[in-house]
């Protein structure tokens, strides 16, 4: 039970960024504890006090955990019970009950608190300027406008780069393996993936055997992959190239 | 041109229509545009999960275009109902449905004093619905959910094909049973867009006001007191004392700025809902987290909050609860454990403060479909040992 608390306090710890030096959840304590001192009305105290103190008492209790985890058949999720706890809408009524009325003051000082302990969302590695109206990287997209079939659907082979976004775009692109393979913990195994993503050089003639199993109409390739002889040795041609991604199409199907 | 036509019927005229019916059953006082809307939303969400659910469980082929046809039946006609209690309000002279009691002096009143800080909150709104539609976020899940919604649109069938690679699959239920992209899906048919465009782009233009829409009304009732009238229509002299009695409505702002501000600063992790709600909007459990969950807060304010008594004027915030408890189960599998959990503690402690122990049978019935949702997620999760 001890140790199942610990994973609590750990999974609490990374959903507050501790370990990346955020407070926004003292901001959040500092509302909850000046509302347990100050609210009045026993509604509001019951929506902002008692029930968020709840929360947290079973997320902290290992025996709600393994139920929950139980349950949903899903430990990962856990961190989600933490959005019961409203610490957007807790932590605003509290600071604006602790303001009182030095409302355009109080305001700086809760925006620059919580700037300070928070992270501005929009720096996050993940946000780049979008590209074209799908948000997807235009490469993908000029990749599936020159492949795309006019009626069915074909298989293609795609580096890890493109995996994400081709299926986005169109499904009539099917794909020898998904967005599985690229989730390490997952642990599956394909050994298509094997031999395009995992081989330092690729040996060409078990990945064109491998791919014709598909069969893959199309092999998508960065132009700087290695290979052990030329994929056009193995009755493949170069069919076009968008960026440093270079189509290759089956000549044999 | 068609498509915007399209966007604005779907995502604004036939929600805000649905939402006259709850309209029609609470106080007069309760009543706003704001109400209208999003209980709207939330009674068109409920209705799309009792459209699509069986669907997907029950229907092998097309189901989607299935699912699609009753959908649109179910909204029209909920909508026609909406209409029809707006003009037989209207013709019975009673408060309107739309601005119940309030009218412009109010409203006017209502921002004086406020417009800089009003002005403020909307220039950090502006930026964030600015920052989702000319930046694209990354995120892995949309190799699944994003690929749902175009397969649905472009095979016409929903939780049949594997989104990853293409190849048939089994159902899955725990996906299978959240329809959110579906009912993505079924915006970008209607309106004849490519269903990765809805989620990335039109989606976060809806679901950000959306989210902070409701934010609004929670802090107007947390922060504005409104005028009192028991239902009735009140007159001009009553309405400029209602008027003055209106306190701390200068907080609302503040507290719209502060929501603001905490959204765009609360990426303290990748695991925050405020994190989920400006990079992953378009995911039904971002719309969990920032929208479904502190929509029971709103309910929860609005059945108790200012001493109202509950009775058969409540009855539409009744219905909206029921709603909102079923928006959760089109989000996500696991939010519907999370809204009951969130439902049954808050109740307890209210039954506890109130001393109104038949608060938890009204809303243990309100649950039902929750109920329902988890009974027919583990017939199908387990069904193979039977």
């Amino acid at each position: 039970m001890w140790g199942i608390f610990l994973e609590s306090v750990v999974i609490f710890k990374n959903y507050m960024g501790y370990h990346e030096n955020h407070f926004l959840a003292g901001i959040y304590l500092l509302a909850l504890l000046y509302l347990w001192l100050t609210e009045k009305d026993r509604r509001r105290r019951v929506l902002f006090v008692y029930a968020p103190t709840l929360i947290l008492i079973l997320f902290f209790c290992p025996l709600f955990r393994k139920v929950f985890v139980r349950l949903m058949e899903d430990s990962e999720t856990y961190y989600r019970l933490l959005w019961l706890l409203q610490m957007s809408i807790v932590s605003a009524y509290g600071l604006i009950r602790l303001m009182g009325r030095h409302r355009r003051i109080g305001l700086a000082f809760a925006c620059l608190a919580i700037v300070a302990c928070g992270d501005y969302v929009y720096d996050s590695e993940h946000i780049s300027r979008a590209q074209n109206a799908y948000h997807l990287p235009q490469e993908a997209v000029d990749i599936v406008d020159m492949i795309e079939p006019e009626e069915g659907r074909i298989t293609v082979l795609v580096p890890a780069d493109l995996i994400y976004y081709v299926r986005q775009y169109s499904t009539d692109i099917e794909l020898p393996y998904g967005r599985e393979m690229l989730i390490a913990r997952w642990d599956y195994y394909n050994a298509m993936y094997e031999a395009m993503e995992e081989a330092e050089v690729i040996d060409t003639k078990t990945f064109a055997e491998l791919a014709r199993a598909y069969p893959c109409a199309y092999v998508i390739l960065k132009e700087d992959r290695e290979m052990r002889e030329p994929l056009t040795d193995y009755g493949y041609s170069v069919y076009g190239q968008v960026g440093a991604f270079v189509i290759y199409k089956d000549m044999t199907l | 041109m068609a498509s915007v036509i399209s966007f604005i019927f779907w995502l604004l005229v036939i929600p805000f229509c649905i939402g006259l019916i709850p309209a029609n059953f609470i106080p007069a006082e309760k009543r706003s545009p704001g109400f209208v809307l999003l209980s709207g939303y939330f009674g068109m969400w409920a209705l799309f999960e009792i459209a699509a659910v069986p669907a997907v469980l029950w229907v092998e082929y097309d189901n989607f275009k299935i699912a699609s046809a009753v959908f649109t039946v179910f909204t029209l006609l909920a909508a026609a109902a909406g209409v029809v209690l707006l003009y037989r309000n209207g013709k019975a002279g009673a408060p309107g449905l739309i601005l119940g009691t309030r009218v412009t002096a109010v409203a006017k009143r209502f921002f004086a004093g406020t417009g800089v800080e009003w002005l403020l909150f909307f220039v950090l709104l502006g930026f964030q619905l600015y920052k989702a539609v000319a930046f694209t976020s990354f995120d892995g899940d949309d190799a699944y959910y994003v690929v749902e919604s175009l397969l649905a649109q472009e095979a016409g069938v929903m939780y049949r094909i594997l989104p990853l690679t293409g190849g048939s699959t089994g159902l899955d239920v725990r996906h299978a049973m959240a329809v959110f992209p579906m009912w993505t899906a079924f915006v970008s048919v209607r309106a004849g867009v490519h269903a990765t465009i809805v989620s990335h782009v039109v989606m976060p233009l809806v679901l950000i006001p959306l989210t902070y829409l409701l934010y609004y009304e929670i802090g107007r009732i947390l922060f504005v007191k409104m005028p009192r009238t028991g239902g009735k229509q009140i007159g001009k002299e009553q309405l400029q004392d209602a008027g003055r009695s209106v306190s701390g409505r200068e907080n609302l702002p503040i507290f719209m700025i502060v929501m603001a501000v905490f959204q765009i600063f609360g990426n303290v992790s990748i695991y925050t809902n405020e994190t989920f709600f400006l990079t992953r909007t378009w995911q039904g459990k971002a719309v969990a987290g920032a929208l479904v969950i502190p929509a029971l807060v709103w309910v929860f304010l609005l059945i108790y909050d200012k001493g109202v008594k509950n009775g058969r004027t409540d009855v539409g915030v009744w219905i909206l609860l029921v709603c909102v408890n079923m928006t959760a189960g089109v989000c996500s599998s696991i939010a519907v454990f999370l809204v009951c959990l969130l439902v049954a503690v808050t109740t307890f402690c209210l039954a506890v403060a109130e001393r109104d122990w038949k608060i938890l049978f009204k809303v243990g019935a309100a649950c039902i479909p929750n109920v329902v949702y988890m009974g027919i997620y583990v017939f199908m999760a387990y069904s193979y040992l039977l």
